[in-house]
């Protein structure tokens, strides 16, 4: 099988531009591999490096060192996101435009042909339950709305690979709930999933693996079941072990 | 291409749903008929005072929103981070530049066209007669000066990381190039012989940007300017507007977008 | 977001635009005081620049905006702009014309390819507004620049000028004209001019003599102490650069005093203007011919003299 997201000695420094302040090290040393099919968990506390490592798939932040890799293709080329669909973890749109129109702007920049368009358009706001305000300009939406329209654009073309930052992060029990179905059917259609979120309970029931990183640095990585046997607990207590966590006694 | 054109389509939508347009517009059209109606001496067929004021409105309004617009494109991208999704497409960085510069360009010539027609009418009105073919080269070679003014402000957007201070930069540059530009050689001539040359090489690099500018030829019905000198500038500001272009491409190659 | 203070930054450079096309309106209504006052009170001595500017803006207009810029400095701008108005009525006109010809030859040869191609772009030939009606462009500038510095004489009579002898407009030209001597009760080029109006336009010789006597006195009385030493300098040196133009008006004034005299018979009458002017003018040889046929048809009155 080939690896659909490879990540190699990833290192990445961010230089502060205040004078005197040192590099501050974001990501440090970090190998991982996702496979075709595979719901794949990013965990980590805030500022673990989640997003990060995201933007470096994405091209956004250049690696100081080391490689990353899509469908085999450098990060660093367009082509590698071709066939990659990506939800950024704080969306905001153009918000002069409505719904459809961004839709239909990003399906352009795919070279999706008009009539499968429309079609598939139709089916996303559909599927992310905004029919009643596609033909309104999204500066009029809610948080949870725009997470919603950020979710229907990372899947405009159809993807293999999603990248999604906190696809749960603002909406309600229901949209989470949506989410985790979006999730499983795209796991059934065979596509693969790579996410990051806060939502270990989430993270359990739908991914196959998880990696568990702190400070920039991979902590444990390994198929759910796996981790569960070997700790003992689930993800939840494993996560809070590894980051050092002491519950603070109360009396 | 494709790509390139969905951008230049976003900025143009942007535009027209913004106010800035049509306030401008509106003041234009407000100023010149205030003006027209003013009676001077009892003669209602005076119109070269028209012209000038309307075509200095224009001028003015033009270069406003042309550069109020390209200062924002890419700064505002940044600022409300839609270019991570746009990014995270097969959209190259140079597609953005190409389209966020073609969409400004496009923007700015559909005004033009708006604002031209409104000089015509104006001017038809009292002359009773239409100088068609020196309102289309005037209009042609402002959007020309268009072109390079665009370029040059994207250029500066990916320096200066403030829109307001790249749109104020740009503007006193723009309008010192303008005014003074063409009259550095004969500054240069008057100096001693170090800052004679250094002003003459800034003379020679500079974008002449005052050629694109033939409101006097229109405002004195002077004869239109011959195709090969209209088609030469043509390719002057073409050349100006790559330049900055591909400066823009240099600077925000490798830049890390957060 | 920069728009807002560009659209704030627009706003304001056309305040001052749509201040004096209110004025203009003003105008159009009423010659009201009132506005003028305001104007007066919201920019102050700037009127006089901004007169000044619409002043020489009505000459780029006369010129088809062929003008020496700033940087022209070996060009000396024709800048009293006297030529807008004597051009065309001046009998020497002909050497004036090579020496202002001359004076606008501003350009020179082109400096470099780029100054030769931007050369295409601008009005760079010489030009004056030549045909029929044209002259009508400059109106809105001089009416202007009237407006915000109605001291500014010259304003009055370049417009009338042009209103009366090319443009047919003479009742406008007259008001134009009553309404700059409101403004500047002692002055004597614009008494002068209203002569004119009333001698060529109207050809009422009375009311023109009237106003060309009054001219001359006003022209007498003006700086009193220092009229004699004007005179005195003049007919010593003869061109004592910052009197010219002061001396030009006399001499019309007198010069047109001897014609009308001498057209309504009064030879004697003639002849003193014409001994006043030999005194000043700078061809007195000419001057000095019309006094001889003077002296020789007083010599000898004719059978019937012309009465009036
Ligand atoms: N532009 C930047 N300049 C400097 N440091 C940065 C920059 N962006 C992020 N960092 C730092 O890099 C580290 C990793 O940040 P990152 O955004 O990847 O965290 P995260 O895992 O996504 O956290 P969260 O769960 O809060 O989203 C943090 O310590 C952050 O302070
Ligand atoms: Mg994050």
């Amino acid at each position: 099988m080939n690896t659909i997201l490879d990540i190699k000695d990833l290192r990445v420094e961010y230089r502060n531009r205040a004078i005197g302040q040192t590099t501050k090290l974001a990501v440090n040393g970090l190998n991982l591999s996702v496979q075709p099919g595979e719901v794949f968990g990013f965990l980590g506390p805030n500022g673990a490096g989640k997003t990060t490592t995201m933007n470096v798939l994405l091209g956004f932040v250049n690696a100081t060192s080391g490689s990353a890799s899509l469908f085999g293709v450098d990060v660093r080329e367009p082509i590698a996101r071709q066939r990659i669909g990506y939800l950024p973890e704080l969306t905001y749109y153009y918000k002069f435009l409505t719904a459809e129109e961004l839709l239909r702007f990003y399906a352009k920049v795919f070279g999706i042909p008009r009539a499968e368009t429309e079609k598939r358009i139709d089916e996303l706001i559909k599927l992310v339950e905004l029919e009643p305000a596609r033909k309104r300009p999204i500066k009029s939406y809610s948080k949870g709305m725009q997470q919603r329209v950020g979710l229907a654009q990372a899947l405009i073309n159809n993807p293999d690979l999603l990248i999604l930052d906190e696809p749960t992060s603002g909406l309600d029990p229901i949209g989470r709930m949506k989410v985790r179905e979006i999730i499983q059917r795209l796991k059934n259609d065979g596509k693969t999933v790579f996410f990051s979120s806060h939502e270990l309970g989430e993270v359990e029931t739908v991914c196959d693996r998880v990696a568990i990183l702190h400070q920039g640095e991979l902590k444990v990585e390994g198929r759910v079941d796996d981790l569960m046997q070997k700790y003992k607990a689930n993800l939840e207590q494993i996560f809070l072990r590894i980051i050092g966590y002491q519950p603070v006694a109360v009396s | 291409m494709n790509t390139i054109f969905a951008l230049a389509q976003v900025v143009i939508k942007e535009l027209y749903r913004r106010k800035d347009f049509y306030v401008l517009f509106i003041l234009t059209v407000l100023i010149t008929l205030l003006m027209a109606s003013a009676s001077i001496f009892h003669d209602d067929k005076i119109v070269r005072y028209l012209k000038d004021i309307c075509l200095l409105l224009i001028w003015i309004s033009a270069l406003v929103m042309a550069v109020g617009t390209a200062a924002r494109q890419i700064p505002a991208e940044r600022e409300n981070r839609t270019i991570f999704p746009l990014l995270a497409k097969p959209v190259s960085r140079a597609q953005v530049i190409a389209g966020k510069f073609l969409g400004c360009w496009l923007a700015s010539g559909m005004a033009l066209v708006v604002f031209y027609l409104f000089l015509g009418l104006v001017c038809a009105s009292r002359e009773h007669e239409w100088h068609v073919f020196i309102y289309l080269q005037a209009l042609w070679l402002q959007w020309v000066f268009l072109a390079v003014i665009i370029a040059l402000v994207l250029f500066g957007s990916v320096i200066f990381a403030a829109p307001s201070s790249n749109a104020t930069i740009s503007i006193v540059v723009v309008i010192s190039i303008w005014f003074l530009g063409s009259h550095l050689n004969t500054v240069a001539l008057q100096q001693a012989e170090p800052m004679r040359s250094i002003i003459y090489t800034i003379y020679f690099l500079i974008p002449h940007l005052e050629w694109y500018d033939i409101r006097d030829l229109v405002v004195h019905n002077r004869p239109l300017v011959s195709g090969t000198i209209c088609g030469l500038a043509t390719l002057y500001g073409a050349a100006y507007t790559g330049v900055f272009l591909f400066a823009t491409w240099l600077c925000f190659r490798r830049k890390p977008l957060n | 977001m920069p728009a807002p203070c560009y659209i704030l930054a627009l706003l304001l450079t056309l305040c001052f635009t749509l201040a004096t096309s209110l004025q203009l309106r003003m105008h159009s209504i009423s010659t009201g005081t009132p506005s003028d006052d305001m104007l007066k009170a919201v920019l102050g001595d700037g009127r006089r620049m901004f007169a000044n500017h619409y002043f020489v803006k009505a000459d780029v207009y006369f010129h088809s905006g062929y003008y020496p810029s700033i940087f022209e400095q070996g060009a000396k701008a024709p800048a009293n702009a006297r030529h807008m108005v004597e051009e065309h009525h001046d009998e020497g006109g002909d050497h004036d014309e090579h020496e202002h010809e001359k004076a606008m030859d501003f350009l020179g040869q082109p400096k470099d390819w780029i100054d030769r191609f931007g050369r295409h772009f601008y009005s760079s030939t010489h030009s004056h507004l030549d045909k029929p009606g044209e002259a009508r462009e400059i109106l809105p500038w001089l009416r202007l620049s009237a407006d915000l510095d109605p001291q500014r004489i010259e304003t009055y009579t370049v417009a009338a000028y042009w209103l009366r002898g090319h443009l047919g407009k003479v009742d406008e030209a007259e008001q134009f004209l009553r309404e700059g001597l409101r403004a500047n009760p002692t002055s004597y080029e614009i008494l002068f001019e209203l002569g004119m109006l009333y001698s060529e336009n109207h050809h009422d010789s009375s009311r023109a003599r009237n106003l060309w006597e009054l001219a001359l006195r006003r022209w007498q009385d003006q700086d009193a102490v220092n009229r004699p030493s004007v005179l005195q300098r003049w007919e010593e040196s003869k061109d004592v650069g910052d009197i010219q133009p002061d001396i030009n008006i006399y001499l019309k004034i007198i010069t047109q005093l001897a014609l009308l005299e001498e057209g309504q018979g009064d030879l004697r009458q003639a002849l003193h203007y014409r001994e006043l002017e030999v005194k000043v003018s700078p061809l007195p040889e000419l001057v000095q011919v019309e006094i001889d046929k003077l002296k020789q048809k007083l010599a000898s009155p004719p059978i019937s003299a012309p009465t009036k």
